[in-house]
């Protein structure tokens, strides 16, 4: 077939630009909170000359690899806050980035298989409450009603206790959402550059004023670090330190099949996590691998437990095929909360530590970051995420509420 | 699936074994005279390194000896394996005479001279 | 040592043989029918003695020790004893002896006894670990098969000789696995663990009880 005889390419969502000498702003990472935080410099801020510096294709990191899982049940008051603001963002983004990413709000079950859970879930439950997120706590019946797949009687290892239920929770296209970011970034006059990894800063005394990238040099104000997984690497070439640790993070993916899973179920303690996306595949989540690692791939035995966890769960999966498997690097903080604000050098600011559960809180990321880069002061919302909570000991310790799974 | 080789028991599933983080970690000398930031730097900052990495792994399943172990962080290769309170050895300068080379290299007899010991940093 | 028992003591052992359970005991009828004779067998030997040992083999408490047991094991592997006494290697200073079920402190034996004083007040423990695992034994042609179902060691018989223990896991959970001949091994799962793995050999051991397929 010769290329004469090729459909027509479907118009291209943005434009692919050289870089130019010199930005008001830079954005190292072109994935979900790389483009939430340009789109939201040029549209709250009116910061339109500025870069997304990618290294290799858009939302080729995490962004397109994790489970798309959207909820704001976290346990505190500075959790709850961005989350469930992330979680509201969510509710009126298709609209605003006039783009369907297929976000559906179908709920997010986590259930409780000891004592231990079932306490922390109800405790977490009114603690939502009280932060006017929408929680329920289910008893096994009710939770066998809303996902009758679910295999809840006591023949099980770990038999279901009940199950905490945020209703407005749910799960996004991840791609799409990309996409409608990077879309509506480009209108706005921002420059998504793809092929271009930052490979060192130029710094004036403390204070930097530049990058060095695979595609020459580029001038800047300022720079808002989103890298995600590489952020220590980041981090490091600019002469600063974070306390953060990269983790490869698998998820995998069965055949297509006929809708059988209503909502998304999570369990922390048998550790699965699993939705049917809109096509028919079952999408689950597995653990981190417990080392350090960049490779962007994890160990078979963390995907075999996980399939243990998921048919003793599901029995009806035993049916099923895994289609594909992968991993991503998750940058992990000790509290289990991102880290988003200032940074020990001037006019550099970095967003990172979302770990394991950052795709949420991609639209609330973009706003606070983009707050913090233009103003140089962090917003409400991102205050208490300062890297200096490490100094100070205010951590905001999200484990229960995160575990591995989000 | 790491295929590690504990000192004592030769080569292992990593099932077998649990992930200490950074080695050469050493307690403060002086607790009380470190600053904040001191604190803050023992205790929750850790290198994140790209490329090769010292860490620590404990044999969980077997001995339950704790070692170190020089890594690829990104090819996951292993390139040394040696005693806690042994200091981190040059690699891939030293690669030849590493103790406890890759997967495989240590068998139990030739690791029974290997000092092992839970303390050191 | 123990001496002839008195008759109250008796009384005492036969209690608390009666009050026992051992944690693979309800499986004893399903092992016995899953065995197939000749080809492999399972079968639990329940309520070993076992004790757990640290301490340094080349110190003075550590040779104190080894003189009770018939020696302490120098390396990974290693199994010493005498008679029915073995001692197996758990960790360089860490040690489980295994004796029979009689040699126990509660049924007239005075084996718990006898290495505690044997260690006296050096560095190291003495712990009753009797209770903690059980032990099966799994014997005949296909053992080693049944075992390589889910065992990642090479359990060749170039590689893993009779008289061998290591300390390893089977179906996910952590065991010992001890050659005790050409043809048998024993496996100590941990209590909680011992009907989760007994089911799962007994499962292993199916396909043998039907023809081989040509
Ligand atoms: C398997 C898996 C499942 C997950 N499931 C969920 C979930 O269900 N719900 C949830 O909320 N979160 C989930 N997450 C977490 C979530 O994906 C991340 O927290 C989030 O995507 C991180 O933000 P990001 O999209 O900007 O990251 P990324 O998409 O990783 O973006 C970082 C970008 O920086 C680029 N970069 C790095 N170094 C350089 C450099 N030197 N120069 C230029 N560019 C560079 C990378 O190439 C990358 O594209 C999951 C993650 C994984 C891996
Ligand atoms: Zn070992």
């Amino acid at each position: 077939m010769s290329a004469d005889h090729l459909p027509e390419h479907p118009d291209f969502l943005w434009r692919n630009p050289d870089p130019k000498k010199s930005y008001d702003a830079v954005i190292v990472g072109g994935g979900g909170h790389g483009l939430a935080t340009a789109y939201f410099l040029a549209k709250n801020h009116g910061m339109t000359n500025i870069a997304i510096l990618e290294k290799g294709w858009l939302a080729g990191g995490n962004m397109a690899r994790n489970t798309t899982i959207i909820r704001s049940n976290y346990l505190w008051d500075e959790s709850a806050a961005i989350y469930e603001h992330a979680l509201k963002l969510w509710e009126i983004l298709p609209e605003e980035l006039e783009y369907d990413f297929l976000f559906s709000q179908r709920g997010v079950m986590n259930l409780a298989h000891t004592l231990g859970d079932v306490r922390e879930s109800i405790r977490r439950v009114g603690a939502n409450r009280l932060n006017g997120v929408d929680a329920e706590w289910l008893d096994p019946q009710q939770v066998k009603e809303l996902c009758p797949i679910l295999n809840t009687s006591d023949n099980i290892r770990y038999p279901v206790m009940g199950a905490t239920y945020q209703p407005r929770a749910g799960i996004a296209k991840h791609d799409h959402v990309a996409w409608a970011f990077a879309r509506k970034c480009d209108e706005l006059g921002v420059d998504i550059i793809q092929n271009c990894e930052v490979t060192g800063f130029i710094k004036d005394g403390d204070k930097v004023t530049g990058v060095k990238t695979s595609r020459g040099t580029i001038n800047t104000e300022k720079v808002g670090l989103c890298a995600a997984g590489h952020s220590s690497v980041l981090a490091e070439m600019a002469g600063f330190r974070l306390p953060i640790q990269s983790h490869p993070l698998q998820a995998l993916v069965s055949e297509l099949h006929e809708p059988v899973h209503p909502t998304v179920v999570m369990s922390n303690h048998v550790h699965v996590y699993v939705s049917q996306a809109h096509k028919g595949e079952l999408v689950m989540g597995a653990g981190v691998d417990s080392y350090n690692g960049y490779g962007q791939r994890g160990s078979f035995h963390v995907i075999e437990e996980q399939m243990a966890a998921a048919v003793e769960l599901f029995p009806i999966f035993a049916r099923a095929h895994v289609l594909r498997t992968w991993g991503g690097i998750v940058d992990t903080t000790l509290d289990a909360s991102p880290i988003v604000g200032v940074t020990p050098v001037e006019n550099m600011f970095v967003n990172c530590g979302w770990g394991t559960g950052g795709f949420k809180g991609t639209p609330a990321a973009g706003l606070t970051f983009a707050h913090t880069i233009a103003t140089g002061a962090p917003h409400e919302l991102n205050k208490p995420f300062a890297l200096e909570r490490f100094e100070t000991g205010a951590l905001i310790d999200e484990h229960g509420a995160a575990a591995v799974a989000h | 699936m790491l295929l590690i080789s504990c000192p004592n028991c030769g080569p292992r599933d990593e099932t077998e074994f649990h992930y200490g983080g950074q080695a050469h970690i050493a307690y403060p000398e002086n607790p009380n005279d470190l600053s904040d930031r001191e604190w803050a730097e023992y205790l929750f900052y850790r290198e994140n390194t790209k490329g090769t990495f010292a860490e620590r792994w404990v044999h969980s399943t077997g001995c339950r000896q704790w070692f170190n172990m020089l890594r690829d962080t990104v090819s996951y290769d292993i390139h040394a394996i040696y005693a806690m309170g042994q200091p981190r050895p040059d690699y891939p300068a030293d690669q030849a005479s590493a103790p406890g080379l890759a997967p495989g290299a240590a068998t139990p007899a030739s690791s029974a001279t290997t000092p092992t010991s839970s303390e050191g940093v | 040592m123990a001496e002839t028992a008195t008759p109250a003591e008796t009384a005492n052992v036969d209690h608390v043989r009666a009050a026992r359970r051992s944690p693979g005991q309800h499986l004893a009828e399903a092992f016995a029918s899953g065995s197939v004779p000749g080809t492999v067998t399972l079968t639990e030997i329940p309520y070993q003695t076992m004790v757990g040992i640290r301490v340094d083999r080349e110190s003075d408490g550590g040779a104190r020790v080894a003189s009770l047991t018939g020696g302490l094991p120098a390396a990974c592997g290693e199994v010493t004893g005498a008679g029915s006494i073995n001692s197996l290697w758990l960790g360089p200073a860490e040690f489980l002896v295994v004796a029979p079920e009689e040699a126990h402190d509660s049924l007239c034996g005075s084996l718990v006894a006898d290495l505690t004083a044997a260690l006296g007040s050096d560095p190291g423990q003495v712990v009753d670990l009797s209770a903690n695992r059980t032990t099966y034994e799994l014997s005949g042609s296909r053992a080693r098969a049944v075992l390589e179902k889910t065992c990642s060691l090479d359990l060749h018989p170039r590689v893993f000789k009779a008289g061998t223990a290591l300390a390893t896991e089977l179906a996910h959970i952590p065991v010992l696995l001890w050659k005790t001949g050409e043809e048998s091994y024993r496996v100590f799962p941990r209590a909680s663990f011992a009907d989760f793995l007994g089911r799962w050999i007994l499962d292993a051991m199916r396909e043998y009880a039907s023809p081989e397929v040509p």
